[in-house]
């Protein structure tokens, strides 16, 4: 037993070190942006300091529309997940309900579309939203994530779908609902699990894309956070502490939303890629 | 007449008129909001008014700020009909950004970029119509040199604006402490280098710092060391290269790149240093001098305000008879695609009226392009001022006139370097190679 | 209740149904992505010089066979790939374990795990950017301190330091989504099956091997391709740190053609390298549905 002790509490070490580099540049960030602008470059660094001070955070909010980066991103992630939410979970169900002679084929076409490198087709989608005026709008980038987490999303909901029998379908049609009450009154609220993961996927997605935003977008009225705060790294300044102030600003509220919601992730995922 | 048996949503404890009711309200509200801010962010439809977009790399760089804020809320006070829109870009997207918006021929119509590049590949405006079109008065304030620089294939681009001349910026303290005397700072090679080695305490600080970041930085230095031993970097028409090819440059670049690999007198990590590491250095008294302009010195005190007063500027060390440094050149130019020519010309005068460039120069310190501001009182006062608007007159411009330049300099140049420093290749290797792969790439164009 | 190998039974007037409730995506697809796609095939097919643009055919392809920087892109992509990959498996793998077997505080911990990739990418390498300063970060001295290095590294200025710095941000910001996978099917393998094992005297080694791995196995080659496919497009995290320097060691595919485009403004070559891109990933994803459909048909044995 007393190998097994050993092993146990070796494993728990590893796992604690593993755990402390994963967290330790969260802690740094904020360790940086409290700092006052004489300390930044203290060789050696400190961890802690007596004159930890917000005024980075005041000088952020103050010179940079930061709250205005965040409704972007927020109105960009919630118009995409929504958009993806309802093509994906329309395409899994009529995949996984009917059997259509080019169902192959458009699977594979969903999951070449999950293959293509965004530095490929950043000129040409610029160039098809300049042509329909969309530039600088949110409807551009919208449409561009949602179509870049469809193809997960709808493998994801295929999976889903396809562990909920089909006689509780047929049952509901015999109960007097057509096909489409029957997807939306019966099958859609079993997969729920699956719908939150769906929408916490694209929402993520959504909100940490930077390069289709940043050629999107030239009004900084319209920039969503990672462009607005990445526009922070100029090339001959970096102010260090406000920097990971922004950072920190933009990360802490996405942190504690996926706290609450992480839960029904592991859900969806568990039930959704497990099936698939 | 709902049937409860065949309501899945009453499971999750929802009716389903109340997901309904969610999901129409949250695709309501993303509806109204985007729509909303599209009408808001959309420039002023009101009849009559004109929005200029406006962009160039230093919108984001605090030391300008004050001076653009003002500059567009000036203009616009003047004139009421016409919005200037200031589009915010980060230095190193800020071609990327440009380039696409090109494309698409929705670029913003003031803009400040490598003429020769933009305008090989047709995305600027050719100005030669509005400038004629001014008095000679008016046109007298620029040299026949910086209106060359600021032309490509005979048409004129952009009105140069400002630049940057360089020096060798030293530490006073750093200098003191190593025994050595500022009022008879290094002129030649062989006492900078001398100096150097007696200002490196290894691990501890250094005498310089080598740029060879991927940025065209890296390619000014190269070019003034170059410059300062008699030599070439590239024949007169620049249709060859000559980094080794011409044996000055080859010694220039040898003696530079050894400061590193032989004498050890140059900060680590070269391959990773670009001006912002380089002025971080300077700022942290890591290293003792620094060539650089004199934004330099706004840079580093705007970091480490306590180094104010250890600056103290000195002409580049030279090997050979001429002096000669370096003056970059920033120009105003007007986009291919803007459809309010006369506006723009309006806004790019006014950015390049006296009490700009002197704004400028103060705060940001820039050096002026106006030949007739050199003499004004305000910028008098400063002294370091003069002293680097002095070095200017006997100072070569950049960038070089090369449709290629914005590529090769942070790509190409960068990469030889990068080379010779990690030891990947000799010094005279790398530059050879160097030479070979710019010809081919000139010849291929 | 058997699922697998679902073939639809849907009614012979309703199977137009099917399509209509899969129209809408599709049309959406094309329209956001199959277009512009098409349209940079079309543009890998000029080369710009200039103002002029003129149809070359393929010759911008032939051209990348003598390029050495699309073969050293290609080098770094395999590298940089088969790394984080292998390393989002290596380390996602025996933390999805260790989750698994916690009674408590499980939620706190796997939480703390998943941070790394909450966190918007460029962000996250923007704060390690400042971590792996040379002369002020605190890696350096950290490491200094414990012993580790013996002078300041520069992790982003040596070709292959600057490499690992890249494949290790990405595998911090990318194991904990493996590791979630991992540990979603870890919860699927049945407890009895491990009673029995034990019981059968194997030790945890034989337990993981023969119990876990092969329940495992579908869950793991999927994660496994679809990582793939994702860290092979990888660009914000290696264009915010290194822009793909120094000396070309870190330029990913996807960071060469932003750069041949931007930088070079060769936008032709720089179609016809994101178009090759896209065909190995095609090949890739082909291997991929071939092992997927036998997975599926062997697992539909009972």
């Amino acid at each position: 037993m007393k190998r097994h002790d050993l092993a146990t509490a070796a494993t728990w070490t590893g796992m604690l070190l593993l755990l402390l580099v994963t967290v330790f540049p969260f802690y740094w960030m904020l360790n940086t942006s409290l700092k006052p602008q004489s300390e930044v470059f203290l060789s050696p660094p400190t961890f802690v300091s007596s004159s930890w001070t917000l005024a980075g955070y005041a000088r952020v909010l103050a010179t940079r529309a930061v709250g205005r980066f965040f409704w972007n991103s927020a109105v960009v992630s919630v118009g995409s997940t929504l958009l993806a939410m309802l093509l994906s979970a329309l395409a899994a169900y009529g995949f996984s309900r009917f059997r259509m002679r080019w169902e192959r084929p458009l699977v594979l076409l969903l999951l070449f579309t999950q293959m293509l490198p965004g530095t490929l087709l950043i000129i040409p989608y610029f160039q098809l939203m300049a042509n329909l005026g969309l530039i600088n709008t949110y409807l551009a980038l919208i449409l561009a994530y949602a179509s870049f987490a469809l193809p997960f999303s709808t493998w994801m909901l295929i999976g889903f779908f396809r562990s909920i029998p089909l006689e509780l379908d047929e049952a509901a049609m015999v109960d007097g609902c057509g096909r489409i009450k029957a997807f939306w009154r019966v099958i859609l609220p079993l997969c729920l699990p699956g719908l939150v993961a769906v929408a916490i996927f694209t929402f993520l997605l959504a909100w940490n894309a930077y390069v289709f935003a940043l050629v999107l977008t030239t009004d900084p009225k319209m920039f969503p956070l990672s462009v607005g705060i990445a526009n922070m790294m100029g090339e001959y300044q970096v102010v260090w502490n406000e920097m990971m102030a922004a950072a920190v600003l933009a990360t802490l509220p996405v942190l504690i939303l996926y706290g609450f919601l992480e839960r029904y992730l592991v859900q969806g995922i568990t039930a959704g890629a497990v099936k698939g | 007449m709902t049937n409860r048996k065949s309501d899945g949503w009453a499971k999750w404890g929802v009716s389903r008129r109340q997901v309904l009711q969610g999901l129409a309200a949250a695709a309501a509200t993303t509806a109204v909001a985007g729509s909303r801010v599209v009408s808001g962010a959309a420039p002023a439809a009101r009849s009559g008014s004109i929005v200029l977009q406006y962009q160039t790399a230093n919108l984001t760089e605090a030391q300008y700020e004050p001076v653009w804020k003002a500059i567009i809320a000036k203009f616009e006070a003047q004139n009421p009909n016409i919005k200037v829109e200031p589009i915010l870009v980060a230095r190193k997207d800020h071609w990327t950004k440009f380039v696409t918006a090109s494309k698409a021929n929705q670029a913003p119509d003031v803009v400040s970029v490598d003429i020769a590049t933009a305008a090989y590949n047709g995305y600027l405006r050719p100005l030669d119509d509005l400038w004629q079109a001014e008095p000679a008065s008016y046109r007298q304030a620029w040299t026949a040199d910086a209106i060359k620089t600021a032309s490509w294939q005979g048409k004129f681009y952009g009105l140069p604006s400002w630049g940057g001349i360089y020096g060798e910026i030293y530490n006073k303290e750093m200098v003191k402490q190593a025994g050595l005397d500022l009022s008879k700072p290094p002129a030649t090679w062989n006492e900078y280098l001398d100096w150097s080695k007696r200002l490196t305490r290894e691990g501890q600080q250094w005498a310089l710092a080598i740029l060879a970041g991927k940025t065209d930085s890296t390619t000014r230095m190269l070019l003034m060391w170059i410059w300062s031993n008699g030599g070439e970097a590239f024949n007169a028409d620049m249709t060859q290269a000559t980094f080794a090819g011409n044996p000055k440059s080859l010694e220039a670049l040898e003696f530079y790149l050894n400061l590193d690999l032989v004498h050890k007198v140059v900060a680590p990590g070269a391959a990773s240093i670009n001006y912002l590491e380089q002025t971080n250095l300077f700022a942290q008294q890591k290293i003792a001098s620094m060539r650089n302009a004199y934004w330099g010195v706004a840079k580093v005190v705007g970091d480490n305000p306590a180094i104010k007063d250890k600056i103290a500027v000195a002409f580049p060390p030279m090997n050979a008879d001429k002096k000669v440094t370096m003056a970059t050149m920033a120009a105003d130019s007007i986009s291919k695609d803007c459809k309010h020519v006369e506006a723009a010309w309006k806004f790019v005068k006014f950015v390049n009226d006296r009490e700009w460039g002197i704004r400028r120069a103060l705060v940001s310190n820039w050096m002026p392009m106006r030949t007739d501001l050199a003499t004004d009182p305000e910028v008098k006062k400063d002294p370091t001022l003069v002293q680097f608007l002095e070095y200017g007159t006997v100072a070569r411009a950049y960038p070089l006139p090369h449709p290629l330049w914005a590529d090769i300099a942070a790509n190409d140049i960068v990469a030889a370097t990068q080379s010779a420093l990690l030891r990947r290749m000799s010094v005279k290797d790398a530059f050879t190679k160097l030479d070979a792969d710019l010809n081919k790439k000139f010849k291929e164009m | 209740m058997p699922q697998a190998g679902w073939l639809g039974r849907g009614l012979r007037r309703e199977r137009w149904l099917g399509y209509l409730f899969v129209a809408p995506m599709l049309l959406f697809l094309l329209g956001i992505i199959i277009l512009p796609l098409a349209h940079a095939f079309v543009t890998s097919l000029y080369r710009e010089a200039g103002v002029n643009v003129r149809f070359v055919g393929l010759q911008n392809y032939t051209r990348l066979l003598d390029d050495t920087a699309f073969w050293n892109s290609l080098r770094v992509s395999v590298v940089f790939t088969a790394a984080c990959v292998g390393l989002h498996l290596a380390i996602g793998m025996p933390v999805a374990l260790f989750l698994n077997t916690l009674r408590r505080g499980r939620t706190t911990i796997r939480l703390a795990f998943l941070t790394p990739w909450m966190v918007t990418p460029v962000i996250g390498a923007i704060a390690w950017v400042w971590l792996l300063d040379p002369h002020f970060g605190v890696v350096n001295h950290l490491l200094r301190s414990v012993g580790l290095i013996a002078a300041n590294q520069v992790w982003l200025g040596e070709p292959a330091l600057a490499l690992w710095s890249v494949i290790a941000v990405d595998v911090w910001r990318g194991f904990p989504f493996v590791m979630l996978i991992l540990l979603a099917g870890l919860q699927t393998v049945p407890k009895e099956e491990y009673e029995a094992a034990s019981i059968d005297g194997a030790g945890a080694l034989q337990r993981f091997l023969f119990v876990t791995l092969p329940h495992l196995r579908y869950l793991l080659v999927v994660a496994t391709t679809l990582d793939v496919i994702n860290t092979i497009r990888t660009f914000d995290i290696v264009a915010v740190m290194t822009r793909g320097g120094p000396i070309n060691a870190t330029e990913v595919l996807p960071v060469l053609i932003f750069n041949t485009a931007f930088q070079a403004n060769r936008f032709g070559p720089a179609a016809a390298i994101g178009v090759i891109l896209l065909a190995l990933l095609l090949v890739f994803s082909s291997l991929y549905i071939l092992v997927l459909q036998s997975e599926r048909s062997g697992a539909t044995a009972p």
